[in-house]
């Protein structure tokens, strides 16, 4: 009886385990990440999350513990294990001192009095002013009350990406600025066709929604999320008209199986697939790759919502998003914190980080010198989409990776992704999935 | 009066011995306590909970967490992708363990290299063999279309991509059941299969006759762990499919689960309960294996 009691025991811990392992290791982990044991004055931690960017971002540092004599320790971890390890750091006690937000997550850090106000010292900041950055980024990190808990960092736009090796070989024409959605699938088809199926004239990445099938949605009129964060058109006939193209190209393109196991880019660089749509913060990744001298970026192309073949206003649109610099709440030293957000911020560093071709920036107007940053590859797409096209800011509601995790499944859109040909699959698709952010932002 | 045996009194030698003995143990208790229990218990707490942001502010929702885990067909189909696994995982992984083991524990030459190979993917991290395998199994460019010339989706067609995960968790186990196996298999005397041969029984009657029964308790205990280890898998799922793959929803186990509402969704609540739940299970699947114990198992 002893051993099947033990047994027992043995059992519940090893089980029981798995649910503390988040909490618990994570914990200690976060110790040595948060690194808040060096004293206060001498040094700061900051943590991202993009390996990309932490040699631009080590050196605009550099510059300001030059200035300041307070060093800084830039930390780099990845995604997944950066939302892990911070919110383990809240719960206990051991944050870095300086870190990103995002859109995901920004609400719920925010609501809960984690990172530090920064209102008094922005009144105080000559360097910083609200209108010379992009209103959705400074918006974002704005609470209902007032309170500002992070400063713009960056914002990043999306553009078509094309390999010219593959148009060229298959005798299609290079897209331009002026083409619509319509002229992506004739393009498409003519290399999915032509090369019998072993190279694809599209792939979408259906698991990353703001570069991909979200543009959709507002070429044609409707919106994942509506601009008070409190519903979706996403269920309407403009919503549905938009994914209904979405759902033509992918008839023919790399089928949803083939992406779920080998990634768009790649794919791409691979050789495996002419055009992509990228976000802005992958452009180094496609610059220093292989092949790099065969790509080539074109404007973000058209919905033709009205059918008059042209870009009329409202017709091109791209997601932005943006990073926000913020403070722990606990840190030893916010006025240390806040000097540096601030020199990142303000113009000087957010023309530097441009320069140095790190992102575009968080203030208007310091992003043309980004363009320039990649000798040989014209980026300009992503800054020309501002003028020739309209941004609309990534859609995002308290918890949205609930509903984010949820369209992807079956149920959703993961079912229209596997039937490209049956149209009522994709208008089933979007109605469900109405239902489903309805759903979410009720239960928020 | 008087019945009551006199109270014994401890010597001053048996103080010390308890004392020390407290000692020793305390290191593994409170480490039990603190890394364990605690979480147990804190665990058991939150799904009766609704939990708050950054562990704070959980309100006290009795079972309503029990009732939607319960009813959700999702839980249910988890469960039952999780038991798949087990079935996959513990017969192969402890039968070709088996095997291997009773034919290296001959004496021939190499043995120890032979062992080694067997062993590797034990020491290799779990993450990195599950990175592995899923370009191996790649539909466009993995090794196996390539080599056999198919086009079979490995790991997206919902009817094949459980028996792939499968596949990869018996490759991983294998060499640590075999160290098990000829650990029992050296504990067996030497002299049952000399009278046996003298007896003129063949090497298959010896292996059914002198090594399965005498095996046996180490066979159970290899079953039984890894019963629980296949029960609680995760890191095969998560690494090898990405979460738009169509099969996923037919191969995603129930700690995945746990994992997606506790750690991608942030509802801890939800997750402890999937998690409770589980254990539930796991104790049930092990009272039933003890009690299958007397049967199966030979003891001398």
């Amino acid at each position: 009886m002893k051993k099947k009691i033990l047994a027992g025991i043995l059992a519940i811990g090893m089980a029981l385990s798995l649910a503390a392992c988040g909490g618990s290791s994570s914990g200690g982990g976060s110790g040595s990440a948060g690194g808040s044991g060096d004293s206060g004055s001498g040094s700061l931690t900051v943590n991202i999350w993009d390996a990309n960017q932490q040699a631009g971002i080590q050196k605009i540092a550099d510059e300001w513990s030059a200035e300041s004599g307070v060093s800084v320790k830039v930390e780099v971890i990845d995604w997944d294990n950066y939302w892990t390890l911070l919110e383990a750091g809240v719960s206990g006690g051991q944050m870095p001192d300086v870190f990103w937000m995002h859109s995901n997550t920004a609400q719920m850090y925010m609501e809960n009095d984690v990172l530090l106000k920064l209102n008094d010292y922005i009144d105080k900041d000559d360097a910083i002013k609200k209108e010379n950055y992009y209103e959705g980024v400074w918006n974002l990190y704005t609470r209902s009350d007032g309170n500002i808990y992070a400063l713009p960092k960056d914002h990043d736009t999306i553009a078509l990406l094309y390999n010219k090796a593959i148009f060229d070989k298959y005798g299609v024409a290079y897209p331009e600025d002026s083409w619509s959605w319509d002229d992506v699938y004739e393009a498409a088809k003519a290399i999915t066709e032509g090369s019998g199926g072993d190279v694809y004239g599209y792939a979408l990445n259906t698991s990353n929604n703001q570069d991909g099938w979200y543009n959709f949605i507002y070429d044609y009129g409707a919106q994942v999320i509506t601009d008070d964060h409190k519903g979706t058109t996403i269920g309407s006939d403009e919503g549905k008209a938009g994914m209904e193209m979405c759902r033509k190209i992918l008839s023919v393109a790399a089928p949803q199986s083939v992406v779920a196991e080998t990634g768009t880019d790649s794919l791409f660089q691979s050789n495996k697939c002419a055009m992509i749509t990228q976000g802005s913060w992958m452009i180094n990744s496609f610059f220093t790759a292989e092949y790099h001298e065969d790509y080539a970026w074109a404007l973000m192309p058209y919905g033709d919502a009205n059918g008059n073949g042209q870009c009329d206003d409202g017709e091109r649109y791209s997601a932005y998003n943006g990073l926000g610099w913020a403070a722990s709440a606990s840190t030893k030293n916010p006025d240390a914190a806040y000097s540096l957000i601030s020199y990142f911020c303000a113009e000087k560093g957010q023309m530097e980080q441009a320069e140095l071709g790190v992102t575009m920036g968080g203030m208007i107007g310091v992003s043309d010198a980004f363009a320039s940053a990649f000798p040989g590859m014209d980026v300009s797409a992503f800054t020309r989409i501002e003028e020739e096209g309209s941004l609309y800011f990534r859609p995002y509601t308290r918890n949205t990776t609930v509903w984010e995790d949820a369209l992807q499944q079956a149920g959703a859109f993961l079912d229209a992704w596997q039937t490209p040909d049956d149209p009522a699959v994709m208008a089933q698709a979007c109605e469900n999935a109405q239902k489903i952010i309805e759903d979410a932002i009720a239960n928020e | 009066m008087g019945v009551k045996a006199p109270k014994k009194e401890k010597t001053s030698r048996e103080i010390s011995e308890a004392k020390w003995g407290w000692a020793f143990i305390a290191p593994t208790m409170i480490g039990l306590i603190v890394l364990n229990f605690y979480p147990v218990f804190n665990t058991i707490w939150q799904s009766l909970c609704k939990t708050g942001d950054f562990g704070r502010g959980n309100t006290f929702v009795g079972t309503a967490n029990y009732v939607t885990v319960l009813n959700a067909p999702e839980t249910w189909q988890s469960l039952i992708n999780t038991i798949k696994y087990a079935l996959i995982e513990v017969p192969f992984g402890v039968i070709i363990a088996m095997v291997l083991a009773v034919l290296l524990n001959n004496k021939l030459k190499g043995t120890s290299v032979y062992r080694t190979i067997f062993f590797l993917p034990m020491v290799c991290a779990p993450a990195a063999v599950a990175m592995v395998w899923k370009w191996l199994y790649n539909q466009q460019f993995g090794l196996f279309n390539n080599v056999l010339h198919t086009n079979v989706a490995w790991i997206s067609d919902p009817n094949i991509a459980w028996i792939s995960v499968g596949v990869i968790g018996v490759w991983s186990v294998i060499g640590y059941n075999m160290v098990l196996f000829i650990s029992g298999l050296q504990e067996i005397p030497g002299d049952y299969y000399e009278a046996a041969s003298i007896d003129g029984a063949t090497g298959i009657r010896q292996f059914f006759s002198i090594t399965a029964p005498l095996l046996s308790p180490t066979t159970f205990f290899i079953v039984q762990t890894r019963l629980i280890g296949a029960l609680t898998v995760f890191d095969l799922m998560f690494m090898v499919m990405d979460k738009t793959n169509v099969a996923l929803k037919s191969v995603q186990s129930i700690v995945y689960l746990f994992y997606t509402y506790a750690f991608t969704n942030g509802n801890k609540g939800y997750g402890a309960t999937l998690v409770v739940v589980l254990v539930a299970f796991i104790m049930i699947v092990t009272f039933i294996m003890q009690s299958a114990e007397k049967i199966f198992v030979y003891h001398n």
